[in-house]
């Protein structure tokens, strides 16, 4: 018969290498906190030794990201440091043709639509750190047609996020871009930026993103639309 | 499966590493260059580590980009004691990568998403100065010691995402065989790179 100790420490490997599911990752934490000194070292012992191992096997299996994640990281990244982004040097691509008719398809075949908030000209640190700190918080990033790069750090569970757009020229004259977050009822506005608030990095929150699965960008003339008037010109899955 | 590579090599391992403690340290005061250097100096590991569990280059970005903000949040949570900064790097890498790999299999069968899109990645994809070419050699090297059977382990577990319990239902061995040939394997490994 195996000791609870010895079935304890029997499962230290698989859980140093991620082989549980939550539940059972719980229930071990669980039993480690509760078992004597002795017991709850020797298991942090054996977890340490293999993930040690593991770090040093991943050298083995190392491959290059692609050049842009480095920029999408370090905007997001900034974004939470100042609420301000700094600069970053983006190449300039271009935002692929079937994403911007896919982002068309959607906005139209419209429902109900909602009064915009107006962006706020940077999110309070506190707004971001709220984002960023949650369990599940993500990323989503692309290029804008006309150059630039739109960064989403968002979370479910806080029901907001934060928009990091690098390099993007400000709209014309007479026009701003307008934010829409696009639920199954259509799309409800998220807020403007005229050319006032396109710096050459800029931030903003998005404080309601409710059941929404895309943000999509549109040119809108004077001070924004209730309503998409051209189609998007670029968008991102909030999935 | 793992690499099995049987050439020898002289050791120098941890080499890589050694910088990446006082990198973390300025990362924990918000130090926005000595992050974008820590991600430099990690990001072929992480980034090779993500698309072998997740083999999809869509997701493996973003779970990177994911991996690399909960660094930013929680560098100041990295005790040195408990482990070297790459160790820490890569748990977090991993257990997001698997996090990911299975709530994606929770909402698609995993052989129609995943069967096709298997990806294995040469190791010749390995960055030119990334890795210190004496290191991998090593690692890979005690890599071949292990049996098939240690390696098959590891394989469905580390790289596949699959839990003990699953592993024991797809190898049809009882659990208690699963692992102990985990733990085996992680010894046979640490013994050869311990000698080395």
């Amino acid at each position: 018969m195996t000791s609870p100790r010895d079935e304890l420490l029997s499962l230290a490997t698989p859980y140093a290498l991620d082989a549980v599911d939550d539940a059972e990752r719980a229930e071990i934490d669980r039993r480690v906190r509760a078992a004597d000194a002795e017991t709850s070292a020797a298991f942090a012992g054996e977890v340490r030794q293999v993930r040690e191992a593991m770090a040093l096997v991943a050298g083995t299996t190392a491959a290059e990201p692609p050049a842009q994640l480095r920029d999408r990281v370090l905007a997001a990244v900034s974004a939470e440091q100042t609420g301000q982004v700094r600069q970053l040097r983006a190449p300039r691509r271009r935002w692929t043709t079937a994403a911007v008719a896919a982002a068309a398809a959607v906005v139209i075949g419209v429902g109900t639509f909602g009064i915009g908030y107006w962006l706020r000209p940077a999110p309070t640190v506190t707004t971001a750190e709220q984002i960023f700190a949650a369990p599940d918080v993500r990323t989503v990033s692309g290029q804008i047609p006309t150059g630039g790069t739109a960064t989403v750090v968002f979370s479910r569970e806080r029901n907001a996020g934060v928009l990091v757009m690098n390099n993007v020229e400000p709209p014309a004259t007479g026009t701003v871009y307008q934010m829409w977050l696009i639920d199954t009822e259509g799309p409800h506005s998220a807020g403007v930026m005229d050319a006032g608030a396109i710096a050459p990095s800029t931030t903003a929150v998005l404080p309601d993103l409710g059941s929404s699965t895309t943000l999509a960008f549109t040119v809108e003339p004077g001070a924004g639309s209730q309503r998409p008037t051209t189609t998007p010109f670029a968008s991102l899955p909030l999935s | 499966m793992l690499p099995a590579v049987t050439a020898p090599a002289p050791a120098r391992l941890r080499s890589v590493t050694a910088d990446l403690d006082a990198l973390l340290r300025r990362v924990a005061q918000r130090d926005v260059d000595a992050f974008a250097e820590f991600y430099d100096q990690t990001r072929a590991r992480v980034y090779g580590l993500v698309t072998r569990v997740l083999r999809d280059p869509g997701y493996s970005e973003e779970t990177t980009q994911d991996i690399y903000l909960q660094v930013w949040r929680n560098a100041s949570d990295y005790n040195p004691s408990a482990g070297t900064p790459l160790s820490w790097l890569m748990t977090v890498a991993h257990r997001r990568a698997v996090d990911r790999v299975r709530s994606e299999q929770a909402a698609t069968d995993r052989e129609s998403r995943y069967g096709a899109a298997t990806v294995e990645l040469p190791v010749d994809q390995v960055a030119e100065g990334v890795l210190e070419r004496e290191e991998y050699r090593q690692v890979a090297t005690c890599l071949g010691t292990l049996t098939d059977r240690q390696r098959e382990c590891i394989q469905l577990a580390y790289y596949e995402g699959l839990t003990y319990v699953q592993v024991s239902d797809r190898l049809s061995a009882n659990l208690a065989t699963v692992k102990s040939r985990m733990r085996d394997a992680i010894r046979g490994l640490r013994n050869c790179l311990d000698a080395a």
